[in-house]
Parts: structure tokens; C-alpha cells; sequence
């Protein structure tokens, strides 16, 4: 176990040494891999054929083959659980191939194996049991090493166990890693079943001698699978590091068609190439790439292990690790010698073959399966279903000059490439429609039906180009119904016509007839007219011209006697809210790529154009689930080339890819990227115009934490100090541009101004993010402009209801920097410093004295007090006592009866209409009233006639606001007094609950409101 | 009441600092018809004091009784109608405002409000004063468009109105401005003007003043005398018997900005780039002006550099502020600047240091 461990630790050290012994070891490791590849596809499935890999890969790569155990052990434990459950259902060509392992050590002879597990395969219904027993040696070949003897042991073990317990043998392997760990072997065993204690007992004996035998071995997972989970952790999601030696190998080049027919997961960082760049390798040579591990997957590809899922999923399955360098070799083997290596990676390509023609096979019969049950559901519907092979058949022999999106358009609602399921509830809607709302006849069920919720419009949803119009055709096609298709070419407003006409213009005018005439139609002789539905597309287009439009559509629905079919791109688009709780809704999703890849192949091989799988598939991801642009751009290439190479399709998406909405963090990301030094001059525009105000924020916000790579070796930073200084200033040019732009309206600068606030700035610094604060994630931070710039403006405002309360007190006359700059300190010592000082009553009363000179409020107090706070410095109220705080605060609303009120904003009054034509500083002698008395936190005087008084600030608790709402009551009618009733609509709006306004907001309302009043009174 | 504005001169006869400048000033509003004025000189020298000592000569008292206002004026601007906030302080014959206020919508304020204002006549002609005045604040802070504006409105109505411009710099105002202006340069008091101005205030509340302790503040105080005279004020309220040896302590933001100028020097680095922002934010959040953020900081960073470096420093100081002012954002130029220092500096100390 030590041992293992610290193999496994070299491992993770060594590694960056290691690399150039790796290089001259490594092409030990792919020899046998490439050459068992080619032979085995011939007869094995492409599982087996992995499977095969891990034995041989342990055999023969001596270099590391404890690292390798170690790792490989690490599903044991979920093995064991999930044994249980795949004992309902074996994976079929799993377990047999098990056998084959165990039997050929010399393994060589995988062709008799395969075969004999062929033959198994095709014999024994009872592989289930087997399955049990396989699992259980799958591990084992991790003992190959250690010697014959025990590889005959587990063979025969589950010979033995081959009839029965499966079960028996498949809890053995959970055990085994707890008892390995505990050391206590035996206990364990005897509760299992007899095959297994044999079999263990067995083991130990042989093994005993030996250091780390099987049981020894199997009890290393968890101890791996611990380090693994926290290394997991550690570098978790998003935190990927970058490959440790990013860019320092040559991507070789290779045959195109090479890596055809394997499929590869990558996990972890991998050693110089990003995980895009490994993706992009693999498919380029003709390779798939997945997500996540599967019996198909043929290889992991990583070069450290992490103790993840993937790996320990692929060490279930079996599945071949493969290393970068290993995976370079694979592909470098087949360029220069090309004339063996050709033969070699034509092989797969052949056995590529089988593969696809096998999915459609299954797809066909899935279909089929799914066009009987429609077809028990539809009346004559075996007709139409009979009969559309045939069509599509002449369809695609007449060469015609339609598009092939027309061309290729499902013929029959089977056709449309995923969401059957939708498919099929369309259908059954519309099938059921007539004897649901028509029924007139049968009165007792249709009405019921209509009540319980059945809806009489259903409303299809989803991106273009997914088939909702087609399929929302072709069911009512299928069903007999005649569809009118009413789209956003057509006029759909209510206000076509004259109003008296009632609903609906000229068109929805015909639609109304329809709909209604369609009652008529259908009760007189509803066997001959033919049924008709409405289909309604794009019905969240309808806008400007259409006024009324979905008010009316909704009240078609409610009198419609025909079905009415919705289309719709975005079902949350406000205008749909209306209509959306009339329809059945259906939301159609994206098919998978890989069932647009399938279609696509088809409408390629009809068009006798020559693609392969991987290209589709990539084409179908690219276009983002819209079949039809992945057929127009099929098209467009076939007119000039008739091989599509995955390269082709490459090429042409990057130009003419979907335009996708990509958020200003993403270009962010890509603008200092690892590739970014490979981006073409208009894809940075494009990426910094993706969204240019934000975009060059970011790029402020976060270029500071880049590690420059054009930088290289920078002993003491100061290469990276003066890109910072370049970048710096570029992004002071684009602010200049901004300017320009903004103010001006120079607008062509605006590809100046990207390019000098975001361009220059992520070229000269793009590299590697670090971190410079502690605790911060390594993300790239949201510009901290926008914030602070608001901030800023909150406070500026705050300064100049201060700086007008001191001009308002004639006192003084300066401007509102200079209070800010020379003023605030001095003020504030005299706030402040008599509290912290003198006795309470004495400071209080200097203080307010003091406020009482320059008008300044309590908010202004706030004001000061917060303009004056710098972070890491001693707030400035810091050592005053919250008695003498509140001595002052009742002191100042005290001294509110008699104080004058001199600045304007605190005396507007809302509402009034009449005012003098300017607002004058008014005095008014604030009334005696007792409510304020009671320290209710009535701002002060002047501030309760203001006209936001509804914004007051400072009372939190519901009595205070009680108090602070009848004297502002009191308050008004004092006012009404003077300014003739009007002052009491201020006390109306004064809602108890929302007296709390920050006392920003309340102070910036108020200014505002009392300009607005001005304003009107003008 | 703080002493400056308790002691502030309210009359022409009584200003102490700039005698010569108010006589004369008194002579032209009392003998003839007064012209468009510009006073500039820098912050602290009493160009507020003088102007508003001079509306006093010319209306009397009334000038004094003066009202807040603030209100918010429809502008429309071509296609659109812009809301426009703007406080504004009058009296029954002048009116003080402060256009650049309104960011890079001054021009509105200037081609709608300033003109609206100065269209209007006084309807009351029978004071001796046809005319009434309109007092604009910094207006080196204004827009080159609403300069342009300005200059027009300054012939067509100065039948009835006289403008009154104050700004720090001459230099950014526009020549045409200038030239109909009478341009009145207030300079920075000397600090025996500004020790006799303290040792008067000293009289007049009753201190003991130790010797040269006016002449301490007045030379901290950068020859502006309401600097002086708040600091006077700030030492008594920290220590009353004043020693000679009193630490004349400096505005709460000049500390933060000395802090950042020390941060700076200490290290050069990215990390330290990122807390200086951190910094400069907090300042500019803390309404700081940004251009007196990087004046004090340069001020700051000059003080503690090598003597061959500072005029590069410079330089770029002025650089940056320059394009400050053409751009909007001040903290990317700041920043840039502090960048630039950084860089400069550094590879100094290497070069010096190794």
C-alpha cells in the first residue's frame, strides 16, 4: 500500500520532469495499442476492443503500472453497488468479454476470444449471471503482473461461480476493498457465498507471500478514492488548471481519418493542450469526443488522474487510458509511414462502417415502433404512414431545384427529427379535438370536457428551425384536417378594420369567418367539407401593425370551432402572457446532434455526398439544434466539394456560425484566453462588440490580474508593469473615444474604441489569470465601475443638498468642492468632536447650535459622517456614546419648532397647482403641535412639509411611523393652511409602510420632487 | 459660525487681502456701467469674497438676502427632452449659478437657462442698476461647446444683464470669453497677508498666539487664505493653549491620498495596483475631485522621489490629467498614471539598484 501511494505521489511530482523520459517511454505504450486496434475491430465491438487495451496497456507499460492499479481499483466500491442493479440488466458484450481477459494472458489471442464471446454472446441468455463474476476479475487484471498463479485463481473462480452466483460474487467485490483495508479477510468471506470463499481463500494463500496481492490491491481504492475526492475538490469546478506545459509540444499532424471510429473522453488537465485544443485534435482526425464515459468510449484521455468520476467510470468499463503524448504518437504514427499506417487506420474506417448502418437500423426500428402505435391510435392512419416511404422515395430520386430544406422536409410526422413524444400529443389534440369541443350532440361529454381544462388552441414553442411549423403541418396533413396557415406576412391587427366591424381587421376578419362559419359547415355537413385547422405562426411577431392581435386571437380561440394551432419562438415573451392560458402548451426542444447528424447523413448519402459522421455531428452542434440551417449549409457545400471533411465544416461555421448570444464575461474570457494570440482581428471586434459598454469594463476591471505570457520570463515583474502601463493607457484611449462617441456622436470611432478599450489592453496582457487578493475567485470580477460610479453619484447628490442647506444659510457662499475639500474636515471635527468630549448636555447643545448656523440637517450630519469614512481609517463616529447620539437627535428635533427654515427644497409642497411662480425660501414657523414631542423620528422641521414626505427617513418600527404619519398629518393640514388646501395630499401619500427610504434616496427624491414642482408651477 | 465665514469681508472697504484690486473694482461699479467680469486666481485667494462683495456695492444689502433654488428645467435637445437639475442661489437682482454642474449637458444650460435668464429685464428699472447680474461659477470646468455658446449670449443680451465669471485658470477659458471679459487676475495672498489675516482673527476671538505659529499654518496652508483659516480654526479645535510645536494637521482626504502615494512607492506590482484602485475609488466615491486627487498625489509621490525622475513624473502627470479631462471615466486615467509611475519607477530601482 505505501508503496502504491508513493507511486502514485512520484507520479504527480515527477510528472513535469518526467516529461522528457515520458517521450522516450511513452512510444512503448501506443505500439501495442495501434496495433491491437486495427486487428481487433474485425471481430470485436469497439468495447472490447478498450477492454482489451487495459490488460495490455498493464502489461506492457511497465513504466507506471502502479500508478495505474492504483487508479484502476478505485471503482471497486462502486462497482460492488452497482452491481445490483445492472443484475436486472446485464450489458451484454461487457461480461462475456471478461471471460475472454481472463483466459488469453498471453494476450494475443483476442480474435478466438472474441469470436468464442460471440458466440457466447449469441447462446447464453444466462450472461446475466455471468456479469456478477466478470465484474469481479475486470479488476483483476491488475494482478497480471504479479504472476500467473493468480489470474488462474480468479479464473477459475468464476468458472465455478458461472452458473449461479453472480450476486454472490458481485457483493464480493465490495467487501473485498474493506477487508483489504481491515485485514481481516476471512468473516467477510464466509457470509458470502461458497464460490466466493473458495475463492478468497484461495487468493490468500497464494498470494500471501506477496506484499500486495489481490486483496491488498483491492483495498488501495479507498485510499485512493479519498485523495482523489479531495484533489477533486481542490481544483474544483471552473478551476481547471491550465495545462502544465501549455504549448510546448507540436500538435502533430496526421492522417485525416486516423482516430476514425474511436471514441474519446478527456478528464482532467492534460499536459500542454487545452481541453478545446485535445477536442479539436481528436475530431480533426476523424476521432469523437464525448462527455462523459460510455461502453463506446474506446479511450480516457488524460494525463493525470484525478480519481474522478470519468475515471473511475472508465476503469469499470474498462476503458483504455491514453495519455496526450500517447495520443500524439497515434497520430503521428500515422503520417510518416504512411504507407503501413494507412493500412492500420483504414481498418477502423471500415469498421466505422458497421456502426452507423447499425443506429439506423435501430432508429428505423424505433420508428416503426412508434408509427404503430400511432398508428393504433389513428384511424387510416396505417395509410398515410403506408404511403409516405414511397413518397420520400420519389421525392429524392426526382432531382428537383427545390431546396433541400424543402426537399428533405419530413414527409411524415415520424421523420421530424426528435420530440416525438410532443409530436405525438399534438397529434392526439388534434384528434380528439372534434369530439372534445364539437360534440354537440353529445352533450354530456363534451361538456364535461370542456371544463376540465382541456384547452381548444394548443401553442407550440421553441428556436427556429426545430420543426414546429412542420410538424404542426403535418399532423393536421395526417389527420385530414386542412390546414390555413396565418403568419406574420399576413395583416393580423384588431385594427384593420372599422371597430364596429367588431373583432379583427380585414384578415383576422376572414379568420373570424372561418372560425365561425366552420360551426355552421360542421354541423350541416360536417362528412363533406373537409376539417380545417388554423395554424397561427409566429405568434409572438405579431406587434406594431398587429395591435390587438393576441386580445384578438384570444377571443377566437374562446368561439372558435376549429382547432387553432399557435406557433411561437418565446413562450415567455410578454406578449404571450395572455395567450398562453388558453393553449396546451408544447416546448419543442433541440434534438441531440447526434439525431441531426443521422438525418443529415441521410439527406447527404441521398444527395451522394460524401461526409462522415464526426463532420455531421460537429455541423449539427454548431448550428445549434436548427436543422434547417444545418441543411442550407450542407447545401451550400455541396455545390463546391463533394467529400465534407470535419476541417470543411469547421472552416465554414467559424465564419458563418449562428450568431449566438455571448455574454460579455465569455468574450471577456476568450479576448485573454489561451488562444487568443490566434484570434483574427474581426473576431476581437466581434467579441468586444458583443456588448461594447460592458466589455471594456470588464476588461478594466480584470486586466490588472493577468499574467502576461508575451511577458516570458520576467525576473522582477517589470516587463509586466510596463504592458499594465501600455494597456493602462489604451484604455484611457478608449475612454476618450467613449467620449467622443457618446458625446459627439462619432460613431464610426466606435471600432477604435473597441479596439483601444478592449483589444490592445487583452492583447498585450493575455495569458493567465491570478488571483490578487485573498479569499478572491479566479473569475474575472464584474466591473467595479458601474458600482462605484453610482455610488458617487448617490453621494454627490448628498454633498449638494448639504452644500444648498449651506448656501441656504447665507452663511457661506463657496462652491460644493470646496465644502467637499476644505470644508467637510473642519466641519466635521465641530460635529463631532464636542460628543465625543464634553458632557452630553453641553456638546449636544453646541452641536445643535452649531447645525443651526448652517441649516444642516440630520441627513446632512449622515452625509458628513459617511463622506468622511475611508476604508482601513477609524470611522469618524467612532467614541461617541449611542446616549449621546440620541441626546442629539432629540435635542435637534426639539429645536425644530422654532427653527427657521431657509433652504427651498425642504418647503415643497406636492400637488400644488397654484404656487407662486417661483418657490420661495419660505419661513414658516413649523406649528407646536404635540405629536413630535414624543421622539418620534420625524426628521426635523423643515423636513416635514417637504414634498416627498412619503420618503422620510429614519423611523424603522411601525409605531414610529404611526407618530411620524399623524403629525405629518398635522403637518398638512398646518400647511393647508397657508397654501389652501393643497398641502393635504402630501399627508395622504404618506403610506405607513414605506416610510424608510435610504436616506440617499429620500434626500435625492426630494430634491427632484421639489425641482418637478417648481416646474410645474411654471 | 466658522471663522471664515464669520470673518469674511462683506464690503469692498473692508477686504484686507486684495485692497487694491477692490478699490478699484469699487470705482468702476460706482463711476460707470460695469462690464463683463472674469476673476480667476487660484482656490483660497477671496474671488468669491470680492464678487460678492461687489454685487453688494452694486445693489446694496438686498444682494445679500439671497435664495436657494432648485429646480429642474425641460430642455429640449433636438430630439429628445432632457430633465436638467440645476440649484441656482438669487437675489432679487443677480443670480448665482453653476453650470458645469450639469456634467456634459452644461452646453444646455448655458444655450436654454443662462440665455432664458438673461433675456429676461428686470421689470423694476428704477433703481439706478438697469441691469442684473448673473454670477457663473467654474467655468473653466465648462464644456468648449458651452463656451462657444456662451460668448454669444454675453453680446446680445449685455444691454441688461452682465455676466460675472469666476474660474481657477484663465487658460481654460476660451480666448473669446477672455476678450470680452475685463479680466480681473486675484492672486494667492502672500503669507504675511495671510499671518496678518490670522493674527486678526487670533485678536478678534481672543487667543494667544505663540510666535510664528500664524506663519507655521500660512505656510502649510499653500497661500490660500480660507485654507488657512479653517486650519487655524481645525488647531483650536484639537489643542487649545497653541504651542508652537502643533502638528498642523491636513484634510482627512490628503492623508488617504499621502497613504496611497507611500502604497505606491513601497511596491510596484500588480497586487498593489489593484489596492491603490481600490483606494482611488474610495476617494472618488468619497466626491474628491478627481483632478485634485491626482494633483495631491503627484504632490505626494514628487515629494519622496529621486530628483531625476520627477520631471518625467511630471510630464506624465500632466499628461494624464489632461486626458482625464477628455475623457470621462477619471479612475482609467488615474490609474493609468499610477501604472505609468509604477513602471517608471520600478525599472528605475533596477537600473539604480540592480
Amino acid at each position: 500500500m505505501a508503496e502504491n501511494k508513493q507511486a502514485d505521489i512520484r507520479k504527480w511530482f515527477m510528472k513535469s520532469h518526467d516529461k522528457g523520459n515520458a517521450k522516450e517511454s511513452k512510444p512503448a505504450i501506443p505500439a501495442p495499442t495501434n496495433k491491437s486496434q486495427p486487428e481487433k475491430p474485425a471481430h470485436a465491438s469497439p468495447e472490447s476492443s478498450g477492454r482489451r487495451k487495459t490488460s495490455k496497456y498493464f502489461a506492457t507499460d511497465k513504466q507506471k503500472p502502479k500508478d495505474e492499479k492504483e487508479t484502476e481499483e478505485l471503482p471497486t466500491k462502486r462497482k460492488a453497488q452497482r452491481h445490483n442493479d445492472e443484475s436486472v440488466k446485464p450489458p451484454p458484450a461487457k461480461k462475456v468479454h471478461i471471460v475472454d481477459d481472463n483466459d488469453d494472458d498471453d494476450d494475443d489471442d483476442d480474435f478466438v476470444f472474441s469470436s468464442s464471446r460471440k458466440k457466447l454472446n449469441d447462446v447464453t441468455p444466462s450472461k446475466k449471471l455471468k456479469s456478477g463474476s466478470g465484474r469481479g476479475i475486470a479488476q483483476k487484471p491488475v494482478d497480471i503482473e504479479e504472476g500467473d498463479e493468480d489470474d488462474d485463481k480468479d479464473f477459475e473462480t468464476p468458472l465455478k461461480s458461472g452458473g449461479k452466483g453472480r450476486g454472490g460474487r458481485g457483493s464480493s467485490a465490495a467487501p473485498a476493498g474493506g477487508r483489504g483495508r481491515g485485514g481481516a479477510q476471512k468473516p467477510v468471506d464466509i457470509e458470502e457465498g461458497d464460490e466466493d470463499d473458495d475463492k478468497d481463500i484461495e487468493t490468500p494463500l497464494k498470494s500471501g507471500g506477496r506484499g500486495r496481492g489481490g486483496r491488498g490491491s483491492s483495498a488501495a481504492p479507498a485510499g485512493g478514492r479519498g485523495r482523489g475526492g479531495g484533489r477533486g475538490g481542490f481544483m474544483s469546478f471552473g478551476e481547471r488548471k491550465d495545462p502544465p506545459h501549455k504549448g510546448e509540444k507540436e500538435v502533430p499532424e496526421g492522417a485525416p481519418d486516423c482516430l476514425a471510429g474511436s471514441t474519446f473522453v478527456i478528464s482532467g488537465t492534460l499536459d500542454s493542450l487545452e481541453r478545446e485544443e485535445a477536442e479539436d485534435l481528436i475530431k480533426r482526425h476523424g476521432g469523437r469526443v464525448t462527455g462523459s464515459i460510455s461502453k463506446k468510449t474506446n479511450y480516457l484521455l488524460c494525463d493525470e488522474d484525478i480519481g474522478g468520476r470519468k475515471s473511475s467510470k472508465a476503469k469499470e468499463l474498462g476503458t483504455a487510458f491514453l495519455t496526450e503524448d500517447g495520443l500524439f504518437d497515434m497520430i503521428r504514427a500515422s503520417k510518416p509511414a504512411k504507407a503501413p499506417v494507412q493500412e492500420e487506420s483504414k481498418r477502423p474506417v471500415d469498421k466505422v462502417a458497421p456502426l452507423p448502418k447499425k443506429s439506423p437500423q435501430k432508429i428505423e426500428t424505433k420508428k416503426d415502433s412508434i408509427g404503430n402505435s400511432l398508428a393504433t391510435n389513428v384511424s387510416g392512419k396505417g395509410l398515410t404512414s403506408g404511403v409516405s416511404p414511397a413518397k420520400h422515395k420519389t421525392k429524392t430520386v426526382a432531382k428537383s431545384d427545390l431546396t433541400w430544406t424543402e426537399k428533405y422536409k419530413p414527409k411524415v410526422p415520424n421523420d421530424i427529427i426528435g420530440n416525438q413524444s410532443l409530436v405525438k400529443q399534438l397529434h392526439d389534440w388534434l384528434r380528439s379535438w372534434n369530439e372534445q369541443f364539437l360534440d354537440t350532440g353529445n352533450k354530456k361529454k363534451g361538456k364535461k370536457q370542456n371544463d376540465s381544462g382541456a384547452k381548444k388552441a394548443v401553442l407550440l414553442s421553441g428556436t427556429p428551425g426545430i420543426g414546429k411549423t412542420t410538424s404542426a403541418k403535418l399532423v393536421s396533413q395526417m389527420l385530414g384536417f386542412q390546414a390555413i396557415e396565418v403568419n406574420a406576412s399576413d395583416s393580423r391587427g384588431k385594427a384593420d378594420a372599422k371597430i364596429e366591424k367588431g373583432i379583427g381587421g380585414s384578415n383576422a376578419n376572414s379568420i373570424k369567418e372561418l372560425v365561425s362559419n366552420e360551426a355552421l359547415s360542421v354541423n350541416m355537413d360536417r362528412s363533406k367539407h373537409p376539417k380545417t385547422v388554423l395554424i397561427m405562426d409566429e405568434v409572438d411577431g405579431m406587434s406594431a401593425g398587429d395591435r390587438g392581435g393576441i386580445a384578438d386571437l384570444i377571443a377566437s380561440i374562446k368561439i372558435s370551432k376549429i382547432p387553432i394551432i399557435c406557433i411561437c419562438n418565446d413562450r415567455y415573451s410578454q406578449k404571450l402572457k395572455s395567450l398562453v392560458n388558453y393553449c396546451l402548451l408544447l416546448s419543442f426542444r433541440k434534438p441531440t446532434k447526434q439525431q441531426m447528424a443521422k438525418r443529415l447523413m441521410q439527406v447527404a448519402t441521398a444527395e451522394g455526398l460524401q461526409v462522415n459522421q464526426i463532420a455531421l455531428e460537429e455541423l449539427a452542434e454548431r448550428v445549434n439544434g436548427d436543422m434547417r440551417m444545418a441543411i442550407n449549409q450542407l447545401q451550400y457545400m455541396s455545390l463546391s466539394m463533394s467529400v465534407i471533411q470535419y476541417d470543411d465544416i469547421r472552416q465554414r461555421l467559424l465564419s458563418s456560425a449562428k450568431d449566438e448570444d455571448i455574454s460579455p464575461f465569455t468574450a471577456v474570457d476568450k479576448l485573454f484566453g489561451f488562444n487568443a494570440g490566434k484570434l483574427r482581428m474581426d473576431e476581437r471586434i466581434d467579441l468586444s462588440m458583443s456588448d461594447p459598454d460592458l466589455v471594456p469594463l470588464l476588461i478594466q476591471e480584470n486586466y490588472i490580474n493577468y499574467r502576461p505570457s508575451s511577458a516570458g520570463k520576467d525576473d522582477n515583474g517589470i516587463k509586466r508593469m510596463n504592458l499594465i502601463a501600455r494597456a493602462a493607457e489604451s484604455i484611457g484611449d478608449g475612454d476618450i473615444f467613449n467620449v467622443q462617441i457618446r458625446r459627439y456622436r462619432q460613431w464610426q470611432l466606435s471600432q477604435s474604441s473597441s479596439l483601444a478599450s478592449s483589444i490592445i489592453p487583452a492583447a498585450l496582457l493575455r495569458g493567465q489569470r491570478e488571483i490578487l487578493q485573498q479569499g478572491e475567485r479566479n473569475f474575472n470580477r464584474f466591473g467595479g465601475w458601474l458600482g462605484k460610479n453610482s455610488t458617487r453619484g448617490k453621494n454627490l447628490r448628498l454633498l449638494e443638498d448639504l452644500h444648498v442647506h449651506l448656501l441656504a444659510s447665507r452663511e457661506s457662499s463657496s462652491g460644493r468642492e470646496t465644502v467637499r475639500v476644505e470644508y467637510l474636515t473642519l466641519v466635521l471635527k465641530r460635529l463631532t468632536g464636542p460628543l465625543r468630549e464634553l458632557p452630553k448636555d453641553e456638546a449636544v447643545q453646541k452641536v445643535v447650535e452649531f447645525m443651526n448656523i448652517y441649516s444642516i440637517s440630520q441627513e446632512d450630519f449622515d452625509t458628513i459622517v459617511e463622506l468622511s469614512k475611508f476604508q482601513g481609517h477609524p470611522n469618524p463616529l467612532d467614541g461617541i456614546q449611542p446616549a449621546v447620539k440620541a441626546a442629539l437627535t432629540k435635542a435637534y428635533k426639539e429645536g425644530s419648532k422654532t427653527r427657521m427654515v431657509r433652504a427651498a427644497d425642504l418647503v415643497t409642497l406636492p400637488g400644488v397647482k397654484k404656487a407662486p411662480k417661483k418657490r420661495i425660501a419660505a419661513i414658516l414657523e413649523p406649528s407646536d403641535d404635540g405629536l413630535v414631542d414624543g421622539g418620534s423620528t420625524l426628521a426635523e422641521g423643515e423636513e416635514e412639509n417637504s414634498s416627498d414626505s412619503d420618503e422620510l427617513e429614519g423611523s424603522a418600527n411601525g409605531e414610529k411611523l404611526q407618530m411620524e404619519l399623524q403629525s405629518l398629518n398635522s403637518k398638512g393640514m398646518q400647511v393647508e393652511l397657508d397654501l389652501k388646501g393643497t398641502g393635504n395630499s402630501s399627508a395622504k401619500k404618506t403610506p405607513a409602510g414605506r416610510g424608510k427610504g435610504g436616506s440617499g434616496s429620500s434626500e435625492k427624491k426630494g430634491a427632484r420632487g421639489s425641482g418637478a414642482g417648481a416646474k410645474r408651477k411654471r | 459660525m466658522l471663522w471664515v465665514d464669520k470673518y469674511r469681508p462683506k464690503t469692498l472697504d473692508n477686504i484686507t487681502a486684495h485692497q487694491h484690486i477692490a478699490q478699484n473694482l469699487k470705482k468702476l461699479v460706482t463711476e460707470q456701467d460695469c462690464p463683463h467680469l472674469l476673476f480667476y486666481g487660484p482656490p483660497g485667494s477671496g474671488k468669491k469674497t470680492l464678487i460678492m462683495a461687489l454685487l453688494r456695492q452694486m445693489f446694496g444689502p438686498t444682494a445679500e438676502k439671497v435664495k436657494v433654488e432648485n429646480k429642474t428645467w425641460k430642455v429640449d435637445a433636438g430630439s429628445r427632452t432632457l430633465d436638467i437639475e440645476l440649484t441656482t442661489l438669487s437675489s432679487t437682482n443677480h443670480v448665482e449659478l453653476n453650470p458645469s454642474d450639469a456634467g456634459f449637458q452644461d452646453r444646455y444650460i448655458v444655450q436654454e437657462i443662462i440665455k432664458e435668464m438673461a433675456k429676461n429685464r428686470p421689470i423694476d428699472t428704477k433703481g439706478k442698476k438697469g441691469f442684473k447680474v448673473l454670477v457663473l461659477n467654474e467655468v473653466d470646468k465648462l464644456s468648449r461647446e458651452a463656451q462657444h455658446s456662451l460668448r454669444r449670449t454675453m453680446e446680445k443680451y449685455s444691454a441688461y444683464c452682465r455676466l460675472i465669471l469666476c474660474c481657477n485658470s484663465s487658460s481654460k477659458v476660451t480666448e473669446a470669453i477672455r476678450s470680452r471679459c475685463l479680466n480681473v487676475r486675484i492672486n494667492a495672498p502672500t503669507e504675511e497677508e495671510i499671518v496678518k489675516v490670522l493674527e486678526l482673527i487670533g485678536k478678534k476671538e481672543g487667543l494667544q498666539l505663540p510666535s510664528g505659529f500664524a506663519a507655521l499654518i500660512a505656510e502649510k496652508s499653500n497661500r490660500s487664505l480660507r485654507r488657512a483659516i479653517l486650519s487655524f480654526e481645525t488647531c483650536r479645535v484639537q489643542q487649545y493653549p497653541f504651542t508652537s510645536k502643533q502638528v498642523i494637521s491636513s484634510m482627512d482626504w490628503e492623508e488617504y491620498v499621502a497613504e496611497i502615494a507611500s502604497d505606491i512607492m513601497k511596491e510596484q506590482s500588480p497586487k498593489r495596483l489593484f489596492q491603490v484602485r481600490g483606494k482611488l475609488y474610495e476617494l472618488l466615491v468619497n466626491c474628491i475631485p478627481p483632478e485634485i486627487i491626482l494633483k495631491r498625489l503627484l504632490y505626494e509621490l514628487l515629494k519622496k522621489l529621486d530628483a531625476e525622475l520627477k520631471h518625467e513624473v511630471c510630464h506624465w502627470a500632466a499628461y494624464y490629467e489632461h486626458r482625464m479631462r477628455l475623457g470621462q471615466k477619471a479612475i482609467f486615467h488615474i490609474e493609468a498614471f499610477v501604472a505609468k509611475f509604477m513602471s517608471i519607477y520600478k525599472s528605475f530601482l533596477i537600473a539604480t539598484f540592480g
